[in-house]
């Protein structure tokens, strides 16, 4: 691109960078302020007003402590890495199953698109939806928060694609060797769409994550199968629970503070490594169309 | 979560229709239909069989009864909806952040991806642009405890704002128009500004630089030249993000509105999708109230989607189905 060198398109690029500067502050300054809190002083954290850029008070991981030895906590974030490794699982499966066979020829097949078309459109909403778990025996379980919600229309028809790109001749190549059809779409297709479909997964596996109201509505009372962060929106309500009691530990007060680093910083730190494919995908499927 | 931007293109037609005899095709594809059947009885289960409940949004429902013996209302439920207090201002709110979110919201990904593409230092731009990503993998709850927090009294953004001399306040409780509307809307900002960017900016880097250069022989500046080259050549994207952004609205407005609204608020905050869910849950609920309004809500979501697709496939040549 062409720059300008005059002193005006120097003043612009000075604003420019400092517009670029002050966003890029805004994104970062969030979440380290909760980490800063996180190390800090209890009880001067709590009397200070504003944004915490360094530890107040010293530092202090009492916090850390308080966390890593309340079972409720650690209990928690293996019920939530199970419900991600079961949705995104179980969603892989019925993608992979889903796209497989409809990348093939067959005459249901347009019945099944359209079926999977309609429901991505319209839904019978929350209480039909509840109504129905509710006799299917789901409510109560954790596996209301895997099953129901394990995948969705677009992401069947993302695996259908996934496969359609797959040349022709490598498929006919192994149908001659003799592959059936489930090798065919595990050991054949599935790794040569590994790209798209990986971006599913991802999608999956971070949503569960992140999930909460599923947890909420179908397992209010089941303290023992919260999620994360079904777990942090309570704690970070009764944030000020602990001044009733008569010697207040104030280190309590940074317990809302953990929780949200410890459920965050993974996801942050994993990012980068797909940080690529995930920005190369949205790109594909908007500059393509 | 928004929309998989990716080109499902159905395209049967690619495929040759060899026109088999349905007794052939069983015997064809039997083990196809075998393999599709897990994902045939999920949708089944957990989209169909919930679709005959909405005729509860015209019974008087009650559980002992069942949806077949309960009694026959039509449109009760309808006219107590728009003719009550809540309702009517649920889909005031809605349509107010609806709009905040396709004129503000939907702007700052591209104002942001322009500010990116002229400014020339790379490194200190790929380090800014990655900043940016960073909310959009922080969860709904973290980000709504971080507003929380950041509005509260003593908190950084009513610190900041009291230096311009606004009263110190827990923001997200002020009832005021439109207070929780614009706090809604930054909130999205912030969240998804960055990653929203992303399609923007390699479509910008697409055009031809020599377009630039020619534009610049000509003595175009910089503003200029983003007017006559660079907002001509994405046109067709924005338009058609535009137009799945209206499509998928209402899920774009609602998703956290749970975790930031409060009893003192709702006549502002409340919309579509939490006036169902409050009918649904707790003490006040109301079956056919909620399947009711959750049924307008389905319609609603189904024909904005239907209409900006049309619009999107006569406009930018693109759509979803």
């Amino acid at each position: 691109m062409v720059e300008s060198s005059s002193f005006a398109g120097h003043m612009a690029n000075v604003i420019l960078g400092l517009v670029l500067l002050l966003i890029a502050f805004c994104s970062i300054v969030p979440m380290w302020h909760v980490l800063m809190a996180s190390i800090s002083e209890g009880r001067d954290l709590f009397a200070k007003d504003g944004l915490v850029l360094l530890p107040v008070g010293g530092l202090n991981f009492e916090g850390y402590k308080l966390v890593f030895s309340d079972p409720s906590i650690l209990r928690s974030y293996a019920v939530t890495v199970f419900y991600v490794v079961g949705t995104a699982g179980l969603g892989l499966l019925l993608n992979v199953l889903g796209g497989y066979v409809l990348s093939q020829n067959s005459r249901l097949k347009p019945f099944f698109v359209a079926m999977l078309m309609f429901s991505m459109m319209f839904s019978g909403g929350l209480i039909p939806s509840y109504i129905v778990n509710s006799r299917l025996g789901l409510v109560g379980s954790p596996l209301a928060i895997i099953i129901p919600g394990c995948t969705n229309a677009m992401a069947v028809i993302m695996c259908m694609n996934a496969f359609l790109q797959v040349p022709r001749e490598t498929v006919e190549a192994a149908r001659m060797d003799g592959a059936g059809h489930l090798p065919l779409m595990f050991q054949v297709m599935l790794p040569q769409g590994k790209g798209l479909i990986m971006v599913t997964v991802i999608n999956s596996a971070l949503m569960a994550w992140n999930a909460w109201f599923e947890a909420s509505i179908y397992l209010p009372r089941q303290r023992k199968w919260w999620p994360l962060q079904l777990l942090i929106r309570d704690l970070t309500a009764k944030n000020q629970d602990f001044l009733n009691y008569a010697n207040p530990d104030y280190n309590r007060y940074l317990i809302q503070y953990v929780v949200i680093v410890i459920a965050t910083l993974p996801v942050l730190l994993t990012f980068p490594f797909f940080q690529k494919r995930l920005e190369e995908n949205m790109v594909v499927g908007a500059v393509k169309g | 979560m928004g929309i998989k931007r990716n080109k499902p293109g159905i395209s049967t037609k690619a495929l040759k229709p060899d026109k088999l005899s349905w007794k052939e095709d069983f015997r064809k594809n039997g083990i196809l239909y075998l393999l599709f059947l897990p994902v045939l009885v999920w949708e089944i289960l957990f989209h169909y069989l919930p679709l005959p409940g909405i005729l509860m949004a015209f019974q008087d429902f009650s559980i002992s009864k069942g949806l077949f013996g309960s009694k026959w209302v039509g449109f009760e439920h309808f006219v107590e909806l728009f003719t009550g207090s809540g309702f009517p201002l649920a889909f005031r709110n809605t349509v107010a952040m609806a709009i905040l979110s396709l004129t503000i919201g939907f702007s700052a990904s591209i104002i942001f991806a322009l500010i990116l593409t002229t400014f020339p230092h790379k490194r200190f731009r790929r380090l800014a642009q990655s900043a940016s990503y960073l909310p959009n993998f922080v969860s709904a709850v973290v980000m709504c405890s971080l507003a929380t927090e950041f509005l509260s009294e003593k908190g950084a953004i009513t610190m900041f704002l009291s230096l311009f001399g606004a009263d110190k306040q827990n923001w997200l409780a002020n009832p005021d128009i439109p207070v929780f509307w614009l706090i809604y809307t930054f909130i999205g900002i912030w969240q998804g500004m960055g990653w929203g960017s992303i399609v923007y900016v390699a479509s910008i880097s697409n055009i031809s630089g020599e377009l630039h250069e020619a534009a610049a022989i000509d003595g175009a500046n910089r503003f200029q030249r983003i007017w006559h080259v660079t907002l001509p050549g994405i046109l067709p994207l924005i338009v058609m993000m535009w137009t799945m952004n209206v499509g998928i609205v209402l899920k774009l407005v609602g998703g956290n509105i749970l975790l930031l609204y409060m009893p003192q608020t709702y006549d502002v905050a409340d919309v579509l999708s939490t006036y169902t869910y409050r009918m649904s849950f707790g003490g006040s609920a109301n079956y056919g109230l909620s399947t009711a309004s959750g049924l307008f809500q389905s319609v609603l979501g189904l024909i904005l989607l239907v209409t900006s697709n049309k619009l999107s496939k006569r406009a930018a040549g693109y759509s979803l189905f």
